[in-house]
């Protein structure tokens, strides 16, 4: 009895569990995409496919601009996490480094930002967006979700400018660098794993967002991902094979990211958690 | 030292000149896309701004007000809201604590671990309602089956407000389950081992270490992911929406003031929800944050 539950075991056993919650949904939604219409209507339902078709993709791309959705998606995310680096570089720097009162203060003014319900921001903002014309543009989106990104980027940063040395920053000058050129030149390239991880947080978060984009940008030219995928159900259908395919699709860029840099992500998220 | 020209002012500032300076984007863009449109929402929640009607906008004091309080979708939107908090917050913790301890086990190869509590993070919600709304698909989906294959009788899910609710609760703790471990499991990977072998020799069971050691140590971290967590659990959105139920039965207050705002183009009655939202999760942050101070004291 005692044989079963070795140590080794327990431990595949606990893997397969963790593995399995992670990565069912999005297996399932890959055989779906696969299953042909016959295949798929019978009972009881198969698991994995058994003649496996790639009409459902042909049918994802032509039944609704996927490649535009996915396009408007890499521009907001990329715009709004370029914004939002920038923006939370220089703020990171003085409140880490430079001489000024009540810093933690005015960090905690930031993050303040990220436990303001977006959906209390949505309304103002569509109406000031209604009013400047601004709905169904880039711009609605992107500087929105500057905003949002800014305390998860500012905190991340700080903590990154706080492990670099000061000797280092004071070297520079005594060699004849201003403050921004010992920024720029020295203080940067050691914090680039920071503004790494702050820039794939902040353009997943771009990328998930859903409630501004669909408020604010319905229109078919400026749809992101999120959006689009929900235009192939009509009134009473739901197609699921083009649905699952068209979120193949929509989930590759993502998944790609995270398996690149998954161990940044995972200091990113839990830095910014447990300072916050 | 000598005294500054006006030349080195300006061209080569204070320590503190230059810190405002650098943080003048920062507070310039909160200051306009944050709390100059809330400035105005509080303001708007006072007047009748019916844009669908063209009628001129007209000063109404607390109507909007009174008018939320007898609304009864407004009550069901938040009844469904409450309920979703209620059932979410801490089934994720649950879930989450489960998984960091799974995940926490001394395993050679990291990398799909890491990745498989990665995914579900970074999955779009509105993605994972869709997915979970055909895995509860009456006829084709898998839930259903298992239930089959188990002998039991397949429900149609998406037909009984209760059984709707359910569903987009299962969803809900799925996707933020995952990030909830991935907090508690760096907060597991702080607690030192030699806590565990002293408990080991004093003869404590398991069961003891993880209520003596295990969970106090991890009340910090758990308090943080909770926060937010409670505070994205009260503006619920995205699965609702991709897992309508019958009728408009299990929509939640952030869906209640999408429709009046955009669908509707009702400001002053959006506005007024949306302040009480504000209102909800101020709330829930000063319950909390008087909790933390509690705690340390």
């Amino acid at each position: 009895m005692n044989n079963l539950f070795t140590a080794k075991r327990l431990r595949w056993f606990a893997a397969g569990i963790v593995i399995i919650n992670g990565f069912f949904p999005a297996l399932w939604i890959l055989f779906t995409s696969l299953k042909g219409e016959i295949e798929l209507t019978a009972k009881p339902i198969t698991y994995w496919p058994q003649n496996p078709v790639l009409t459902n993709y042909i049918a994802a791309f032509n039944d609704q601009p996927l490649p535009g959705y996915l396009l408007n998606s890499v521009i907001v995310a990329g715009l709004s996490m370029c914004l939002a680096l920038f923006i939370s570089t220089l703020a990171a720097y003085a409140i880490a480094r430079l001489n000024l009162k009540r810093r933690n203060l005015i960090l905690t003014g930031i993050i303040a930002v990220s436990m303001f319900p977006l959906v209390t921001l949505m309304v103002p903002l569509f109406e000031i967006m209604r009013g400047l014309g601004l709905l169904n543009s880039y711009t609605a989106l992107v500087l929105p979700y500057t905003v949002l990104n800014l305390p998860i980027c500012t905190l991340v940063l700080v903590s990154f400018f706080q492990d670099i040395p000061r000797d280092i920053e004071n070297a520079a000058m005594i060699d004849g660098c201003t403050r921004m050129g010992a920024l720029w030149h020295v203080v940067m390239p050691l914090a680039a794993p920071g503004v790494f991880t702050a820039g794939i947080l902040a353009f997943v978060n771009a990328w998930d967002e859903f409630l501004l984009s669909m408020s604010m940008n319905a229109a078919v030219a400026y749809r992101t991902l999120p959006v689009g995928i929900q235009m192939y159900q009509g009134e009473f259908s739901f197609p699921w094979p083009t649905i699952s395919a068209a979120l193949v699709v929509a989930l590759i860029p993502v998944v790609t990211v995270i398996l690149i840099f998954q161990e940044r992500v995972v200091s990113g998220l839990t830095s910014g958690g447990l300072k916050g | 030292m000598n005294k500054r020209t006006l030349y080195d002012r300006i061209f080569d500032p204070g320590e503190t000149a230059l810190a405002w300076v650098l943080l003048t984007p920062a507070l310039l863009f909160i200051a306009l896309i944050v709390v100059y449109p809330v400035a105005t929402l509080v303001i708007n929640s006072f007047f009748d701004i019916r844009l669908s009607r063209g009628l001129p906008v007209a000063f109404v004091g607390f109507d909007n007000y009174a008018a939320a309080f007898s609304d009864t979708m407004f009550w069901r939107a938040v009844k469904n809201t409450l309920i979703i908090t209620i059932v979410t917050v801490p089934g994720a913790l649950v879930v989450g604590l489960g998984l960091a301890m799974l995940a926490n086990m001394p395993f050679k190869i990291r990398g799909p671990i890491r990745l498989a509590l990665l995914l579900p993070w970074a999955m779009p919600l509105a993605f994972v309602g869709l997915i979970f709304a055909w895995f509860f698909h009456s006829e084709y989906g898998i839930i259903n089956d298992i239930i089959r294959r188990l002998g039991g009788e397949p429900k149609i899910w998406f037909n009984s407000p209760s059984l709707t609710m359910m569903a987009i609760c299962i969803a809900t703790i799925w996707k933020t389950s995952s990030f909830m471990a991935l907090i508690l499991l760096a907060g597991l990977q702080t607690i030192p081992s030699s806590l565990y072998e002293a408990a080991e020799v004093d003869g404590a069971s398991k069961w003891t270490q993880f209520r003596e050691i295990t969970l106090p140590l991890l009340v910090p971290s758990m308090l943080v992911a909770l926060i937010f967590r409670t505070l994205t659990a009260i503006q619920s959105f995205d699965i609702p929406f991709s897992m309508p139920g019958p009728g408009e039965e299990s929509q939640t207050l952030a869906m209640y003031i999408q429709l009046n705002t955009v669908d509707y183009l009702d400001l002053g009655y959006g506005s007024t929800l949306a302040v009480f939202m504000f209102l909800l999760s101020m709330a829930t942050t000063t319950v909390y944050l008087r909790y933390v101070r509690g705690d340390k004291d």
